[in-house]
């Protein structure tokens, strides 16, 4: 049972920004550029939209991992939302470092040309989740 | 609930890598879909027609299309459903093709992926209820930011077509760098020439008004009414512009960036802007050696301008051409990389020079040094895979375009992105390349990428045709995802009110509730997110919507 779920492809859910990250994600498909099938985005108009009760549902029904990205500081379309998305997922982070869930939860930064970013961020974290969790295996 | 599921198979785009006929059999045992059905083209006419003939048959109340990203063709399948007397806001678009099968290969994988997201989509649907686009009015007039060639051309256009045109210029007079160039290819003619006469095109014009040595302090509001504060000599001046067409050029690379070119050090080495302005000035010998150096500041990895500058080959060969015709015995030598002579004539133009006896070495130059009789040039052969060392009485540095120096401030003041190499980026490179990702925001010229004059007068002319159209009718639709508040839930906490960027969270302090001002609304859904109790909720985006969607996404198929 426990291989089944070890075997079983990571699944990470992303909250993307529709301005910045949602728009680079779409730039990577166009661009033909390759990442895990097991990463799959959320809409959201602003990443301030993202309640932190997302990601802790995401966690429990079964994600692998979860992660909120929006435009860069200072980019916001609505100003300084993502600041209040940077404060917020800091102290949902803590959270997760209390029950030593703190990689499963990442904050990034990609705005509507770096495509490039998007794909190397979320393969990167995609792989490091799966690494942990073949090392658990093993051991 | 009767849903309609159709899936696209955009050809061969999706079919090759998603399993689109088990995709349409497996959301038939779903007893909320009433059709569930794959065809080649969903976009195309007699693939709108099944979709419209479904709505009516089946009565059909939500419709969710599996095809490419939600931001293409959304506003044509909007239009389908209300054709078909359904609300546009029923609609739900799924993005198998940019976020699944041109992202993976594998088959399997690729099709389980789509089955995850249209279930995402079917779930999330549930939740969704018919919105009203609301009618605002819209101020026919544009603020145009840059005075240069593609702005003014821009400007020419608005205001022949009757529409109020507010122009503003950073620098005293208008023209940009076009002003400066004396010999514009293919033509010859004089840049300020050019500009003049669309100056005398603007004049006398009672619906233009043109501010030199004016910037932008303050930017605020939405399509069809942004308000904008300018700072002129004079003053501040407040001015409210239906849209606007941003044109702020472009900088010359600076060749001091690159200390071993030894620009700025020797009055030898000039850049082709510099041998514009001072080619009578210059105090050459009667048979001069000149070296003609190409890619300053283009296709150069190293210091972050990996792009083609597009115009500096034409330069440099007009910098060889005119050389060659001033001193027939003269000494040219030309260091490229690759010679993109593109515009019109531009290839044959190359030709001409080399018969004219300019030549060509490919070649990588590692450093010029300044002496005492010559500049000493010293590189590498590409071709002959050898080093040399020549001297020549002058250098002439080919140099590329940089972005505007105003882009960050500009993109932030207008909440515009920026791309890679820091130009401006439009909306979709293909099917929206005039526009930017903010409504009524378009973008003309060099500050969406380098380009020669020619291209920054046609993509002045083709933003002012576009905002023209945003702005003609006097009234658009904007979209009703706004938050609204259940009054039941409220507690009165006011968590949401502190948390409102747009300050459009107001508080009643006789019933201790709070309201949303729904035209100062952005629609972000921070205060969604705050609300200790649920009680404010974004349309569009609400919290059972995206919970269903999550839920989607990760159970076990």
């Amino acid at each position: 049972m426990s291989e089944d779920k070890t075997d079983k492809n990571q699944e990470i859910i992303g909250f993307a920004c529709s301005f910045c990250t949602f728009k680079a994600s779409e730039m990577a498909g166009s661009l033909r550029m390759k990442y895990p099938d097991g990463v799959r985005l959320v809409q959201v108009p602003c990443s301030s939209r993202v309640d932190p009760a997302f990601v802790i549902k995401s966690i429990l029904e079964g994600a692998d991992g979860a992660f909120v990205a929006g435009c860069h500081p200072g980019d916001c379309h609505f100003i300084k939302g993502n600041y209040f998305t940077r404060r917020k997922i800091a102290a949902l982070k803590e959270m997760f470092d209390a029950f030593s869930m703190k990689d499963k939860l990442r904050l990034f930064w990609v705005s509507a040309a770096e495509a490039r970013r998007f794909v190397e961020k979320v393969t990167g974290m995609y792989n490091e989740i799966k690494e942990k969790k073949n090392a658990g295996k093993t051991n | 609930m009767k849903t309609g599921i159709f899936i696209c198979h955009c050809g061969h785009n999706i079919k090759h890598t998603v399993d689109v006929k088990k995709l349409s059999t497996y959301f038939k045992m779903f007893p909320s879909v009433t059709v569930s059905e794959d065809y080649p083209f969903v976009c195309s006419e007699p693939g709108q027609d099944m979709i419209k003939d479904s709505i009516e048959k089946h009565g059909l109340d939500r419709v969710i299309i599996a095809s490419c990203t939600p931001s293409l063709h959304q506003e044509l399948f909007k239009d389908l459903l209300k054709k078909s007397d359904l609300n546009p806001f029923l609609l739900r678009r799924v993005g198998i093709r940019e976020h699944c099968s041109w992202v993976g290969d594998d088959v399997d994988k690729n099709t389980e992926k789509a089955i995850r997201l249209i279930k995402a989509g079917l779930y999330s649907s549930s939740h969704y209820v018919p919105l009203e686009e609301k009618r605002v009015d819209v101020t026919k007039s544009a603020l145009i930011i840059g005075g240069g060639v593609s702005g003014l051309s821009a400007a020419v256009f608005l205001s022949k077509m009757g529409m109020q045109v507010y122009l503003v210029e950073k620098e005293a007079e208008l023209g940009g760098h076009t002003r400066n160039l004396k010999n514009i290819w293919p033509i010859g003619e004089d840049g300020t020439l050019i500009i003049e006469e669309m100056e005398k095109e603007l004049q006398g014009r009672e619906n233009v008004e043109i501010f030199t040595s004016t910037t932008i302090s303050s930017f605020e509001g939405s399509f069809g009414n942004y308000e904008a504060v300018l700072l002129t000599r004079a003053g501040e001046k407040r001015i409210v512009a239906g849209g606007v067409i941003v044109a702020i050029g472009f900088s010359p690379f600076d060749p001091q960036i690159k200390p071993e070119l030894a620009y700025g050090i020797d009055k030898r080495i000039i850049t082709t802007m510099d041998f514009e302005r001072s080619i009578d000035a210059l105090s050459l010998p009667e048979n001069p050696r000149i070296a003609i150096l190409h890619c300053v500041g283009s296709r150069d990895e190293q210091i972050g301008k990996p792009y083609c500058s597009r115009v500096c080959c034409i330069n440099a060969l007009r910098v060889a051409d005119t050389v060659k015709e001033k001193y027939k015995d003269s000494y040219v030598e030309s260091f490229y990389m690759d010679v993109r002579a593109h515009p019109r004539g531009g290839e044959e133009f190359f030709e001409d020079t080399q018969e004219k006896g300019v030549l060509f070495t490919r070649s990588n130059i590692a450093e010029i040094i300044p002496g005492s009789k010559g500049v000493l040039v010293r590189g590498e052969d590409t071709l002959f895979n050898e080093l040399f060392e020549r001297e020549f009485d002058l250098v002439v540095l080919s140099i590329g375009m940089s972005p505007p120096e105003d882009n960050r401030l500009i993109s932030s003041l207008l909440k515009i992105t920026l791309d890679k190499d820091k130009f401006f980026l439009e909306a979709h490179v293909k099917l929206r390349p005039y526009d930017t990702a903010v409504k009524g925001i378009f973008i003309a010229g060099a500050c969406s990428g380098p380009k020669d004059i020619e291209e920054s007068i046609n993509h002045g002319r083709a933003s002012a045709t576009k905002l023209y159209g945003f702005l003609n009718l006097g009234y658009a639709f904007v979209e009703p995802f706004i938050a609204f508040v259940d009054m039941k839930r409220c507690s009165g906490c006011r968590m949401c009110e502190k948390a409102c960027v747009a300050k459009a969270i107001k508080f009643d302090e006789t019933k201790r509730l709070v309201h949303v001002e729904e035209a100062a609304c952005m629609g972000c859904g921070l205060c969604n997110a705050t609300c200790p109790s649920s009680a404010i909720g974004l349309r569009g985006y609400l919290d059972n919507v995206i919970d269903d969607e999550i839920s989607a996404l990760v159970e076990a198929v």
